[in-house]
């Protein structure tokens, strides 16, 4: 009798949880190459979710160049939250649409970047250009492959590290810089909005010599089919590439998914979430919490960051504002 | 920049046949390899490719440089196709032809329209012996119109007049659609009380409306709510105005804190079927409400076809109460056939600035049949001859569309006017116009305009007799679109 008192008190309880679950859907707005990874994190989180909560949550993914998701995000696309590849980006949608608050870089571990990554060379099987190093892209009949800076976060960060490769080559020379940024691009015979785009040019389109590439995006191609086509060059110097993670506010907010949303972001942080990181080839921010293992693909490289160009303010203004120097140096096809 | 597909699958095939056949490689001869290389350069200055920088020389070499080549116009060509077909969900649609210039969201929820007509007229008087009345030329209307919709609720019309010695505002309103049936219209828009007056100023038949438009509410500022109820056979409106003195518009704030309340209910009950009724309609429209004033924002002026003052108050005559008008209407349209009828009556509380016992209740009432025939086929309508069947053009055999016109309409003033509020020697108690007229439609954007038109009077001469008959010729350019 006593089992079945038990029962009977413990069916309203079952059926109220039953009744409390809740289908969650969030979007996750995000840049070009992290389809791959967030497709297997998401899973992950949802099944954590689940785990905690009861709640179903499915996880809706847009993908594109970083700078044309954050213009989708300011002119009305639902985001929960933004992945996007530069925190310039994300300012961007604080500044144009007010979404979220200006600190938003300090609300999450590492400048709310869960994962860092840098920009490599893929180059043909051989690399038959012998193409080593960042001054070897302007050489001529050499075809480089990168996305555009205007619309692509990736293609910002490649610019950079040529900038301050360049820079450091000739000894500080600006004159000398902007030229050698303008023979690079003058190399370069097809802009792709995005980083995904630029690698379906390269890879199978069979277009151009070198493809300025992130590195997971570069350690994907090789781990593809045909993979054994490419190789990858590690430059001399490169740039350290902080994709940064935000919840977007309002949007959490007019919603109700915010709870769900900062969970979402929040488990990049975790040890699954960094161990799923360095699988997709991204550099987790907490190493500590991956096998050394996971983590000796990434080769060793001096690394400039974004303050070594002022911060992303500075660096979009001069570089890739409207009349920036990109814009001085690179005039598009008619 | 669209580069033809097929061709460049051409010249990437033959160009490609070296690579895949030697044999083949060593039958082309430098004339034709120099031939592809030049239909190639054409391909890629067309997509805006860079000039190649170097040249190769070694047979493999020269294979593999075009390999790349022809490799990035295939990939810019993909890219602007994806890029366009991105684009394809967000990019305006524009238009201009004969209607105007609209540009429309891909979802049609949002648009901008810009239409305009321009009316320029020739005016003649003939034996205008003891009233003499200027010969002219001038613009009726020059108006162009921005109209259009901010998403599926809001649509906004705004029409400003440019002929007159002042620009004015002649439309001015922002409906919000709830339902087809019921849409609020808030703003300044035409009275709903004129059959005549509600047509399209480039629809009339002849250059000036008739009498009945005279004792109508122009344009008015209110708030309306109309809506098409059964599928479309039945149209209402019924709206709160400032109210305007007959055939006036209103002025721009209310005159006499007195507002004016106005409805029309107008059925085409077999619209929807193809019979001989189905281009039936018929109404009636009414108004009322208070006035309180003298001069022109209150009281009337009654104008001949010709566009003269035939009846006018005197100047100590106020409105002094209410003001009421009711108006049955009807159009049948069939084929090339058009006719358009309708009776109104005004009546208005009047009285004396300098005797406040002298009051009264004056009924004037007009009315107007119109008919019209379409020479060449087309079919009449309210909206007037849409489209020619053969528009002309230079060079062209069509001659457009012609449709002859007719009028006879009368405009009665109340006996009671006279002699205390009306003078017999300048106003008129009665007037009776005819009109006949060729209208030209050259497209659907040219009109020509040529109307005779005969009005006689009973009194408004001196010593008790009759105003000279008014006897004019008008003519008329029209663009419209």
């Amino acid at each position: 009798m006593k089992t079945l008192s038990k029962l009977l008190l413990a069916l309203p309880l079952l059926a109220a949880s039953v009744a409390q679950a809740r289908d969650i859907t969030l979007l996750n707005v995000s840049y070009d190459p992290t389809r791959e990874f967030y497709r297997e994190f998401n899973d992950a989180f949802a099944a954590d979710w689940k785990a905690k909560t009861g709640d179903s949550v499915t996880i809706q993914a847009s993908h594109g160049g970083s700078g044309k998701q954050a213009r989708s995000v300011i002119d009305g696309l639902k985001a929960d939250v933004v992945t996007l590849a530069l925190s310039g980006d994300i300012d961007a949608i604080v500044q144009n649409a007010r979404l979220l608050p200006p600190d938003w870089q300090s609300r999450l571990p590492n400048s709310s970047s869960p994962y860092t990554s840098t920009i490599v060379f893929l180059v043909r099987k051989g690399n038959p250009k012998g193409i080593r190093d960042w001054g070897d892209l302007t050489k001529p009949g050499i075809s480089v492959i990168t996305p555009n800076p205007k619309t692509s976060g990736g293609a910002r960060w490649n610019y950079l590290a040529a900038w301050g490769w360049a820079d450091r080559a000739f000894g500080g020379d600006r004159a000398k810089t902007i030229d050698y940024i303008t023979r690079l691009f003058q190399n370069v015979p097809i802009l792709d909005t995005g980083a995904r785009g630029s690698t379906t040019t390269f890879v199978n389109r069979r277009v151009g010599d070198v493809f300025l590439s992130w590195e997971n995006e570069a350690y994907l191609v090789l781990g593809n089919p045909g993979g054994d086509r490419f190789e990858i060059v590690v430059p001399s110097l490169s740039v350290l590439a902080e994709p940064p993670v935000a919840l977007v506010d309002r949007n959490v907010d007019a919603k109700g998914t915010r709870a769900a949303a900062q969970a979402y972001l929040e488990f990049l942080y975790t040890e699954q979430g960094q161990k799923l990181a360095a699988k997709h080839h991204y550099r987790p921010s907490k190493p500590e919490l991956v096998d050394a293992a996971s983590l000796a693909k990434f080769p060793k490289l001096e690394l400039l960051t974004i303050a070594d160009f002022g911060g992303w303010a500075v660096a979009q203004k001069e570089h890739f504002g409207d009349g920036g120097i990109f814009d001085q140096i690179f005039q598009p096809a008619k | 920049m669209s580069v033809n597909r097929r061709t460049l699958a051409a010249a990437i095939a033959v160009a490609l046949i070296p690579a895949f056949n030697p044999l083949a490689a060593a039958e082309v001869d430098d004339a034709t390899l120099r031939a592809l290389l030049d239909r190639l350069e054409r391909l890629e200055q067309r997509l805006g490719a860079e000039p190649t920088a170097t040249a190769p020389t070694q047979p493999d070499e020269v294979v593999a440089d075009l390999q790349q080549r022809l490799a990035i116009l295939e990939r810019k060509i993909e890219i602007q196709a994806e890029e366009a077909a991105a684009k394809a969900p967000t990019t305006p649609a524009v238009s201009i032809n004969d209607k105007g210039l609209a540009v429309k969201t891909p979802k049609g929820d949002f648009d901008l329209k810009f239409r305009g007509i321009v009316q320029f007229d020739q005016r003649l008087y003939f034996d205008d012996d003891r009233l003499s009345f200027n010969d002219t030329h001038g613009f009726r209307r020059i108006r162009p119109t921005i109209e259009g919709s901010l998403g599926s609720l809001i649509g906004y019309r705004l029409t400003p007049e440019f002929a007159g010695d002042s620009a004015t505002v002649v439309d001015a309103y922002v409906d919000v659609r709830f339902d087809p049936a019921y849409t609020l219209r808030v703003g300044k828009v035409k009275g709903p009380v004129g059959l005549e007056r509600l047509q399209s100023a480039s629809a009339i038949n002849f250059a000036e409306r008739s009498y009945p438009t005279e004792l109508a509410p122009n344009r008015d500022i209110g708030l309306q709510l109309q809506g098409e109820l059964l599928g479309g056979r039945l149209n209402y409106t019924a709206g709160l105005y400032n109210g305007t003195a007959d055939g006036r518009d209103a002025p721009t704030t209310d005159a006499d804190n007195n507002f004016e309340w106005a409805g029309r209910v107008f059925a085409e009950p077999w619209r929807n079927e193809a019979n001989a009724l189905s281009g039936l309609g018929f109404g009636i429209a009414a108004s009322i409400g208070d006035k309180e004033g003298a001069g022109n924002n209150f009281l009337p002026r009654y104008r001949t076809p010709g566009q003269n003052v035939f009846f006018n108050y005197r100047s100590t005559v106020i409105a002094n109460g209410e003001h009421q008008r009711w108006s049955p209407q009807a159009y049948y349209y069939r084929n090339a056939l058009g006719l358009l009828g309708e009776y109104i009556v005004s009546e208005q509380d009047v009285g004396l600035s300098n005797n406040a016992a002298a009051n009264t209740t004056l009924k004037h009432d007009a009315w107007q049949l119109t008919a019209s025939w379409v020479l060449t086929g087309e079919d009449a309508s309210y909206r007037g001859v849409a489209k020619p069947n053969s528009p002309f053009g230079v060079g062209a055999e069509g001659w457009g569309a012609l449709e002859l016109v007719a009028r006879y309409g009368e405009l009665d003033v109340d006996d009671d006017a006279f002699p205390i509020y009306a003078s017999a020697d300048s106003a008129a108690t009665r007037s009776s116009a005819w009109g006949i007229g060729l209208n030209w439609y050259l497209t659907s954007n040219l009109k020509f305009v040529v109307n005779h038109a005969r009005a006689r009077f009973s009194g408004g001469a001196a010593g008790g007799g009759d105003r000279e008959d008014e006897k004019t010729i008008t003519s008329r350019i029209q663009v419209a679109f």
